[in-house]
């Protein structure tokens, strides 16, 4: 018995002691320290001096402006929010709602981190052999990472209505108790959300897992089995009674952040960090030799789309627009005189992966250019190939999307119309316009957020390649005659589609008119 | 034979590379050698039609090689990783390099087979990407593709570099039986003089983008280029 009784003494000796305890403080005086903020300062330096970095003025300005524009819309969100729940639900208590919503946020903000986070690994590199202390350097990748639109967008999105709605209702303790422990939840998130997707990255099981977690409990929810709505309302409710219980979201951040540092600590080696380099194996796509030199070269996009993060984002996010249709195709808009408002979706689901890829279609393969251009490969013959991939895809979006049929069997001929265009006309202006891109692109990056290649005259393409159907079916369409219009769509996209010949010709043409200027520009990154 | 009319290639208004004139003939083994900025890489550049030219032309077999694409099917080049696909296997990057010359794979592993030594069991099944290995194993790949081709002309930008001690002697023989038997026109920029002179019979030497020196390589050229290069 003595034995334990010491023990525990002890125990309580040591976690207790005043030089422990002040150790305790050691991240928080970290964080402060001066080195933090030199580190800091450096990656706000690589930030603007990125090759990501929008370059020009003109594209900065636009930038601006679109970030304003986020963050007002959530401002706005957040402000109107009070009322749009006392007009929808009249007779609830329009917080309860309020606090039913929260988790769904949450659940929503660990599925945005899990796509849109990155890991500020590589950017330790240079400072490991100096003389910082690995504290220092875990401290500062623990600092960096909070920099992050998904932890500024909850200031953006709960303050508005904590001031209008809570503050008045429950008092300022309560409100600042609130306040304090939603950021404290979305500091569980973001440090919870970076200690899973390192894991996961260096072991594809803790992906696996993660997907079929997240799967279950919107299963759950969805089946009624499990209320999330009611489990939130249920703990932010009592959260606005007891203000002393935001000591649980603080012991729930304190926890993430300080697991997250240990296993930094840990593990602070660069291969220990970044991916294990499972074995690569050669890849064969029997199938696609029956087309020949255009098959191979599909082969090429296919893998450097498979093995490469940021074409890999983009084609996926080709992927999950096709669910686009959902949100759009509905009944209310399945009436004659509303069509304009099926096209777009219809070209957008279509197109997509056209528009998005395809403006970059010589930029992908930037870093190989100079070999691809001396190879035995006829620029034609390379040219086909890119277009033989924007039409296989486009047709595959196609024969996908064809189930939105069910809903309306009249959504099949104007998506028709829309593949048509895209298969024979929007994909020849895009590669048109892919032959005045000069700037290369660095593969690894990912893709959101990532502005490298793209200038002004990319925003431009991507509206006019949206706008066009819209010049041919829109006259038709005002003049009465809407299915006229959707017909002259399908019927000028196949006319084009007919006249692939001369296009290659002319692109053939217009790819040799500025191959210096592209490839010098590749060369340069 | 490969003909060099008055090019000039000019970058802020200092010429990088001015040749009134020169010739490759075929069984040549040319070494080009220079400091760096002596316009070497840019000259192979202009050759492979990767840069424009501001003035002059560059003729392959009588052909401009800015205007036809006939070249290709006879020319190979390595001059820096952006001549491979770095997202391929080296297997994959072979068989696809031997489809453009119409090569079966079991053309193209047979050929491989031939380089196993070269390869040093470090490149085939490696289980890597090109992006991968390292960068004197991304050399070897770019000299095998290059050879795979079966070139006429074949353009090396400072071949020696990244090599290890054995690849290099190796790479020096192979070159060697190359020029001689097939008839080809090996062009090869080195900073390294004892392979240049080791392996070329014809020496070039660059500066600030002239030819200022164009000797055939004898007993002497080793001891006349360590002068020029003297500091």
């Amino acid at each position: 018995m003595t034995g334990v009784r010491r023990y525990n003494r002890l125990f309580y000796v040591k976690i207790f002691h005043p030089l422990r305890i002040y150790s305790y403080f050691d991240p928080v005086k970290l964080f402060l320290s001066f080195m933090t903020l030199t580190l800091l300062s450096h990656q706000w330096k690589s930030f603007w001096r990125g090759r990501g970095v929008a370059k020009s003025l003109a594209m900065q300005i636009f930038l601006g402006f679109l970030i304003l524009y986020l963050l007002l819309s959530c401002l706005f969100l957040g402000f109107s929010l009070g009322h749009f729940l006392h007009s929808w639900y009249p007779k609830q208590d329009p917080i309860r709602i309020y606090c039913g919503l929260i988790l769904y946020y949450f659940a929503l903000d660990v599925i945005m981190r899990f796509i849109f986070q990155e890991l500020p690994v590589i950017s330790v590199q240079p400072y490991l052999i100096q003389d910082i202390r690995r504290r220092q350097l875990v401290t500062y990748l623990n600092a960096r990472s909070l920099f992050h639109f998904l932890n500024l967008l909850p200031l953006f999105i709960f303050l508005p209505f904590i001031f209008t709605n809570i503050t008045p209702a429950y008092g300022a303790a309560a409100a600042t108790a609130f306040t304090l422990s939603i950021l404290l939840l979305t500091c569980f998130n973001h440090f919870g959300m970076l200690y899973v997707i390192r894991k996961a990255y260096l072991n594809t099981w803790w992906l696996v897992g993660f997907v079929v977690a997240v799967a279950a409990f919107a299963a759950l929810d969805y089946f009624h089995l499990l209320s999330a709505s009611a489990f939130s309302a249920f703990l932010f409710m009592n959260m606005l009674g007891k203000p002393w219980l935001v000591l649980v979201p603080l012991l729930l951040a304190a926890l993430t952040f300080l697991n997250n540092r240990r296993f930094l600590l840990n593990n602070l080696y660069l291969e220990e960090l970044s991916k294990k380099d499972g074995n690569k194996r050669s890849a064969e796509y029997t199938w696609l030799q029956q087309w020949g030199m255009a098959g191979e070269l599909i082969g090429l996009d296919i893998k450097l789309i498979l093995r490469n993060k940021r074409p890999r984002s983009v084609a996926s996010i080709s992927l999950i627009f096709l669910v686009y249709g959902l949100i759009f195709y509905r009944p209310i808009y399945l009436v004659p005189f509303k069509f304009a408002m099926l096209l777009f979706p219809a070209i957008f689901m279509t197109g997509l992966f056209i528009i998005n890829y395809g403006q970059f279609a010589f930029a992908w393969q930037s870093s190989s250019f100079d070999g691809l251009l001396t190879s035995n490969l006829p620029v034609a013959e390379y040219i086909k190939g890119k277009l033989f991939l924007f039409s296989s895809a486009s047709t595959i979006a196609f024969v996908v999307t064809s189930l939105y049929g069910f809903i309306d069997w009249r959504i099949l001929p104007i998506q028709m119309a829309a593949w048509l265009y895209n298969l024979g006309l929007n994909s020849m202006l895009t590669l048109w316009f892919a032959t005045y891109s000069y700037k290369g692109l660095d593969l690894t990056k990912s893709a959101t957020f990532n502005y490298q290649g793209i200038g002004a005259s990319t925003w431009l393409y991507a509206l006019a390649a949206m706008l066009i159907p819209f010049a041919i079916f829109l006259p038709f369409f005002f003049s009465g005659y809407p299915w006229a219009g959707i017909a002259a769509l399908g019927i000028v996209g196949l006319i084009s589609f007919l006249f692939r010949g001369w296009w290659i010709e002319f692109l053939t043409k217009q790819f040799y008119k500025r191959k210096h200027l592209i490839l010098q520009g590749f060369r340069e990154k | 034979m490969i003909t060099i009319n008055n090019i000039v290639k000019s970058y802020r208004n200092v010429a990088v590379v001015n040749i009134p004139s020169l010739e490759f003939r075929e069984g040549e083994l040319i070494g080009l050698v220079g400091n760096n900025g002596a316009g070497k890489t840019t000259l192979f550049r202009l050759l492979l039609d990767l840069v424009r030219a501001d003035k002059g032309e560059i003729l392959s077999r009588q052909h401009n090689v800015a205007v036809t694409e006939d070249w290709k099917s006879y020319t190979a080049a390595y001059l820096d990783e952006g001549f491979l696909i770095h997202y391929l296997t080296p297997e994959e990057y072979f068989y696809f390099i031997g489809k453009l010359h119409h090569l079966s794979k079991a053309d193209v592993d047979e050929f491989l087979a031939g380089f196993e030594a070269f390869f040093d069991g470090s490149i085939l099944k490696s289980g890597k990407f090109i992006r991968d290995l390292s960068k004197g194993n991304q050399f070897k790949v770019g000299i095998a593709a290059c050879l795979l081709q079966k070139p006429e002309v074949l353009v090396l930008d400072e071949p020696f570099a990244n090599l290890d001690p054995s690849s290099q002697m190796r790479l020096v023989k192979m070159l060697k039986e190359l020029a001689i038997r097939k008839k080809m026109i090996v062009l090869v920029s080195s900073h390294d003089l004892n392979h240049v002179t080791d392996v070329c019979h014809r020496i070039l030497l660059m500066e600030r983008g002239r030819i200022i020196k164009d000797i055939d390589t004898t007993a002497d050229t080793l001891q006349e280029l360590e002068t020029y290069f003297q500091v």
